[in-house]
């Protein structure tokens, strides 16, 4: 293998020392940030860049922002070339085409430079909470027929000159916010992150020369993708096509298609969306940047997931989808809640190769939601935006469970119940597991988890962003599929229900309810170990009646045993024969 | 006269120092005995006190160091403990904070949580992040759990409600409430073992703390009792996790704090050995078989820092257990001998992955065919094949040389020797980043540092780690002498104690904080005094300091004495500083806010002074020579090799060379200069790679 004229140790050490850079710079966002959906939720990613643009080295943030930062920092060059950058300069940009299909999202990017000379750039891009717009949140679904109603927009831009802060621009995105200080608190620590990744990087030539360093970069981008290309080689060659539904793009519409090919040849993967639905007059369409993002990532996850992640490894995967559809629209689409497509491009990628790699497979997660809420705060004087993350379980696997309450496509954290009462009016109520919610399989999905928030403010507006409560998570090869989930205001007698996109008011005291959908089965349930399903019954992930009539197993409630006999005999009736289906839904 | 002891529990030994009045040190070792490790402890201490020639009954002061904690949890030992939360909660230990530790790895499987869902019950109260209470306590509902879980036999509940860091009132009355309805079973309520916010961090330090109780309580009694009746009236004294002393009845009451017990007592030895060499500010450096563990240390001190991972899955960040401890600031890598060394993507790469000691590298031939890093070292020419470990493992080469070119040297088309050497290089840059980690991340120079090295492959590898680094001085103790258990008895008794006391910095009541800290002060210089602490107490002031907004603090010194307004403007200036030289930039018209207020009060036990060597007769300390590997002169050359016991103090030697010894074996790369002093330490003055 060459080695680009770099010793295999050096170029070892440089390739270790990117990746450091990329922690150390996400660390500093995470313990630096102001808002919660940063700080606590790190809603964020961080990369290194080479001087030509092509991304070395990334954090370990949302895959999301990944597949498009490659795309983001070539539109960011394009308007302001690298020939004409100097130290300290950065380049902001919001735009959906440019960046990552939403205008919360603020890519940065700073150039570094040893001696004159350019050697990369560091990146990093932060969910911001607040852009202005139509809802607070900056991510409505309703009544959005395009992106100028989201918020501010703003093209590839100098935020910084010479390590100075442009006051003008400053001046504006502090004007377009209804929260800025969290915005320009956000903003410093996206500012704090590029510094010291600057440094570190400048650090790094120091130490080994800039030729050294520029051809380790080359060559980490080479071997990347040859390591990826040997991977895609162990997929068998084949067409693989895979459809699934989203709910709908707000209240009575219809479902939205996510039809995927994926074409395996040799050492190269082809996903085509042809046949998807058009793009929507929502907020619901998720610009091409966004939709290669998931795709890259599923492709990632199936063949090499613990290869570096860098430019080299996309190299290979060609993600097309026809312009004018919701997986690419035209602008000025909105694209605000686009982050609910993001599980289903995913999936529809994993559900398309389960013939060809079945024990790399995972059935669908529990959707995830993202819903916003903005308001006046009575208790403490003064307006709000928050916003939620709510994650649940993930789908199960060949040879496991699914996990439970873990993240999926999208890698955040959640909220803490403590950080968010600490800010905002907002008590939780509860947050926990939904018994009987997983999908059934010899393996079980995740359990989708209940959170339930009252608000302590009035002129309450609600922006729901939540799926899968049409159509559940499909289980895989005879697993089934979760249950599906629902938002609710003021659970119990009166409760009422809210559409899963919906934009709405809120009084002081309601209570929403978010209920996230069970993950899917992988394998028939009739085979599930029954010592497994008396567990989860003493665990009361499931209930004795789902004991019996999802697994076939009859647990006796005096005893807290499995009556063998019964089970063997209800099982025996269960019996299927023939293959079961790859999907069911 | 009195003596003090020391002993430190680790995964294969079990160490022994006893001071005798005179200040003599003698040293003892013993295996770990499994599953008890009180029985080598006891028969080791009357080993060494009847070695000595003292009396049980003279004895002023017994130091433990012991990692049961961590083994309790990562081995799931713990049984019958339960965990009460606030109605709506119960998943709180279960949904944690949801974030993938692999982001592409869809087959992750993070440790399963201490408590499962069946023993965990929900209390219905609510109390409100400023204290009010929302809902009072169903103390009846509460009787009911509590009567339930005792009646299953439950014998520890942790207790982690809601907000309990501002309004501790309902987690006591539950305390209260589980005293009066079974007062057998022992409780944990969050707001004593962790007063912060983040109700899982909180909750998983607490559930820790209940976890490994009754095991921790069970056994330092045990170890008390056996000690008495031989005749002691010393107190026992643990080590928790951020080094200093603690008595054993307050380690019965918090056990998480004792959770790294053993990893802090090396380096407090590190520190102990840089002390007598002249190094106050040191990387300590310290490489087993499995893993290799960086520690800085500043002034004498090692770093600490205020949360710890426990079990993490292949040491990713974000994958372990969580807890809100004060504990050594370790940064812990999969590079040690037993690392396993493989061709991947026409480089090689080395660790996590280790062989362990069963099957351990190849050139043990004990089944492991994978080459690691001890069978590079082998084929190098580092290690002696008839006296690894003194003899008592014979090194197979031809073993280590299959291995090699299997797997690293033939995919990657590369001579032998030049495999050997990049294993040898990789598993050093593994390190080499980790302490940058420890030490640049930290914004300290690793070139102003002294260099640490012990353990069984760590002075192999720290001198060329050494050269990487640019450090100029690397300190090699005599492994004879080196145990953590000298740190013990090094360790200054030492209490933390803090308040939270969330404000803007202008809006800081001068007076009353003044007053907490005169209370906090109060409570710890008590805790040291009973400690039989006599001489100088020192105190030291700390702030927990933020941008208003942020979510994480920096830790910032506080003035001593009655604080005044200009305290606080200094306190203002040293947290800008410390922002700018960590993050870049200060934002100095941004509102700051201080969350936390904390105090240490530090009371020096006795010194401690290490044996003088004996050497068995200098002279003739070159016992023979080999060929070993060293690129700089051009390959494999005719090496010295010296016997470390026979080599007298002020004796130097200048690299190449490789010197042996019975635990470890040290190798001087061309140009190094070695120094033996009077404690058989080696000083080196590393030669910069060329």
């Amino acid at each position: 293998m060459s080695t680009g004229g770099v010793d295999p140790i050096t170029l070892a050490v440089i390739w270790g020392g990117l990746q450091s850079i990329a922690v150390e710079v996400g660390t500093t966002v995470h313990k630096t940030a102001y808002s919660e959906q940063a700080r606590e939720g790190q809603d964020f990613s961080v990369a290194v860049f080479d001087p030509q643009g092509g991304m070395v080295a990334q954090g370990p943030y949302s895959p999301g922002h990944m597949g498009a930062m490659s795309f983001a920092v070539r539109n960011a060059l394009a308007a302001h070339p690298a020939e004409t950058l100097k130290p300290g300069d950065a380049i902001l940009l919001n735009d959906p085409l440019l960046g990552s299909g939403h205008l919360p999202d603020f890519f940065i990017t700073q150039p570094a430079f040893v001696h004159g000379r350019l050697i990369g750039f560091v990146v990093n891009i932060l969910h911001h909470t607040d852009v202005g717009g139509q809802r607070p949140g900056s991510q409505g679904v309703v009544g959005i027929f395009d992106y100028f109603q989201e918020g501010l927009r703003i093209p590839p831009t100098k935020v910084w000159k010479e390590y100075e802060e442009d006051p003008g621009l400053i001046g504006i995105i502090a004007a377009n916010t209804r929260t800025p200080e969290k915005v320009l608190g956000d903003l410093r620590a996206q500012r704090s992150a590029l510094r010291v990744g600057e440094l570190r990087l400048a650090e790094l030539v120091e130490r080994y020369g800039v030729e050294t360093v520029l051809a380790s970069m080359a060559e980490i981008l080479a071997r990347t993708e040859a390591n990826m290309r040997a991977a895609i080689l162990d997929i068998p060659n084949g067409t693989y096509p895979f459809e699934d539904l989203l709910d709908d793009w707000g209240p009575g519409t219809d479902p939205l298609r996510v039809a995927v090919t994926v074409t395996v040849k040799d050492d190269t993967v082809e996903i085509d969306y042809a046949g998807s639905s058009p793009q929507t007059a929502s907020g619901l369409n998720s610009y091409i940047n966004y939709t290669r993002s998931y795709s890259y990532a599923a492709i990632k996850c199936l063949t090499d997931p613990y290869g570096p992640m860098n430019e080299g490894a996309l190299r290979p995967i060609r993600v097309e989808a026809p312009l004018g559809s919701f997986l690419n629209p035209r602008p000025p689409a909105g694209g605000g809640p686009r982050a609910i497509v993001c599980y289903r491009t995913f999936e529809a990628v994993i559900g398309a190769l389960a013939p060809a790699v079945p024990e790399r497979v995972v059935a669908a997660s529990s959707h995830f939601a993202n819903p916003t809420f903005g308001g006046f705060d009575p208790n403490r004087n003064r307006r709000f935006v928050a916003y939620e993350l709510i994650l649940s379980g993930t789908g199960a696997r060949a040879s496991k469970d699914g996990c439970e309450a873990m993240a999926s496509a999208f890698n955040a954290s959640n909220i803490p119940v403590e950080a968010q009462e600490a800010n905002h009016p907002i008590i939780v109520e509860r947050f926990e597991l939904i018994r009987d919610s997983s999908g059934p399989g010899k393996f079980r999905g995740g359990s989708g988890v209940r959170r339930d928030t009252r608000f302590l403010a009035t002129e309450g507006k609600f922006t729901n962003l939540a799926e899968r409560q049409r159509f559940p998570p499909y289980g895989l090869f005879g697993g089934k599929p979760g249950k599906r989930g629902r938002t609710v205001i003021n659970p119990g007698p009166n409760e009422r229900l809210l559409h899963s996109k919906e934009s709405s008011e809120f009084a002081y005291g309601d209570v929403i309810s978010f209920q996230q959908p069970g993950a899917g089965g992988y394998g028939v349930p009739a085979e599930r170990d029954p010592q497994k399903v008396l567990n989860d019954v003493l665990d009361d992930f499931i209930s004795l009646e789902m004991a019996r009539e999802a697994y076939g197993v009859v647990i006796d409630p005096r005893t807290w045993t499995v009556d063998e006999a019964a089970t063997t005999r209800l099982r025996a009736r269960m019996r299927i024969t023939g293959t079961p289906p790859m999907v069911t839904r | 006269m009195t003596f003090r002891i020391g002993f430190d529990v680790g995964g294969t030994f079990t160490d022994f120092v006893l001071q005798t009045s005179s200040g003599e040190l003698h040293t003892g070792k013993r295996l770990t005995t499994y599953p008890d490790p009180s029985v080598a402890c006891l028969e080791g201490l009357d080993e060494l006190i009847g070695r000595v020639g003292v009396i049980w009954s003279d004895l002023g002061q017994a130091v433990h160091g012991t990692t049961l904690g961590s083994n309790i949890v990562i081995e799931r030992k713990g049984k019958n403990v339960a965990l009460l939360t606030t109605k709506g909660f119960r998943d709180v230990l279960v949904i944690g904070r949801e974030k993938r530790y692999q982001v592409y790895d869809l087959q992750i499987e993070p440790p399963a949580p201490l408590i499962s869902r069946r023993l965990i019950r929900e209390v219905p109260e609510r109390i409100l992040y400023d204290g009010t209470v929302l809902l009072p306590l169903d103390e009846g509902e509460t009787r009911r759990v509590v009567r339930a879980l005792a009646a299953q036999g439950i014998t520890t509940i942790a207790v982690s409600l809601l907000h309990s860091y501002v309004n501790p009132a309902h987690e006591m009355r539950v305390a209260e409430i589980i005293h009066e309805e079974a007062p057998e079973i022992a409780v944990t309520p969050s707001h004593e073992v962790s007063p912060t916010f983040r109700e899982y961090e909180r909750t998983s330090t607490t559930v820790i703390n209940a976890y490994v109780m009754t095991a921790v309580r069970e056994y330092l009694r045990h170890l008390q009792d056996a000690t008495a009746r031989r005749g002691s009236r010393a107190r026992l004294f643990v080590m928790p996790s951020s080094g200093g002393i603690a008595t054993a009845e307050a380690m019965q009451r918090y056990p998480v704090r004792m959770i790294e017990s053993g990893p802090a007592a090396g380096a407090l030895m590190a520190a102990v050995y840089g002390e007598l060499t002249g190094h106050r500010d040191l990387i300590a450096f310290d490489m087993g078989g499995t893993t290799a563990k960086l520690a800085l240390i500043e002034k004498g001190k090692p770093f600490t820092a205020s949360t710890f991972e426990l079990h993490k899955v292949g040491f990713a960040a974000g994958s372990g257990i969580p807890m809100n401890i004060q504990a050594i600031d370790l940064v812990e890598i999969g590079a040690g001998g037993g690392s396993i060394a493989r061709a991947t993507m026409g480089v090689i790469a080395v660790g996590p992955q280790s062989a362990g000691s069963m099957p351990g590298p190849a050139c043990y031939t004990r089944g492991g065919c994978e080459p690691t890093v001890t069978d590079a070292d082998l084929i190098l020419g580092y290690l002696n094949p008839d006296f690894f470990a003194g003899g008592s493992i014979r090194l197979d080469v031809q073993a280590a040389r299959r291995a090699i070119e299997d797997s690293v040297a033939r995919p990657l088309g590369l001579p032998l020797a030049e495999a050997a050497w990049g294993i040898h290089q990789i598993v050093n840059t593994n390190m080499e980043l980790a302490t940058r980690v420890v030490s640049i991340e930290r914004g300290r120079d690793p070139r102003d540092l002294a260099f640490i090295a012990f353990g069984g492959a760590g002075p192999v590898h720290g001198c060329r780690l050494a050269q990487a680094l640019g450090i100029p001085r690397v300190i090699l103790p005599a492994a004879a002498g080196v145990t953590a258990a000298i740190g013990l008895l090094a360790a200054e008794v030492k209490f933390d104690v803090g308040r939270t006391y969330v404000r803007k910095l202008e809006d800081v009541d001068l007076a009353y904080l003044n007053r907490i800290f005169a209370a906090m002060e109060a409570q710890a210089v008590e805790v040291i005094r009973e400690s039989a602490v006599r001489g100088e107490i020192t105190l030291q002031r700390w702030a927990d300091v933020r941008y208003l907004g942020q979510g994480f603090e920096l830790n910032v010194p506080v003035a001593l004495g009655t604080l005044g307004a200009g305290d606080l403007v200094r306190l203002r200036q040293s947290f800008d500083e410390a922002y700018a030289a960590r993050y870049g930039y200060a934002n100095p018209k941004e509102p700051i806010e201080v969350v936390n207020w904390k105090l240490t009060a530090l009371g020096a036990g006795p010194k401690v002074s290490l044996p003088k060597s004996d050497p068995k007769g200098p002279g003739n300390a070159l016992k023979a020579s080999r060929q070993a590997y060293f690129p700089e002169r051009g390959g494999y050359i005719d090496c010295p090799v010296y016997d470390r016991y026979r080599l007298g103090p002020g004796t130097e030697l200048t690299g190449p060379a490789v010197i042996e010894e019975r635990e470890s074996t040290t190798v001087l790369p061309p140009g190094c200069v070695a120094r033996v002093d009077d404690y058989a330490t080696l000083l080196v003055k590393v030669q910069p790679f060329s």
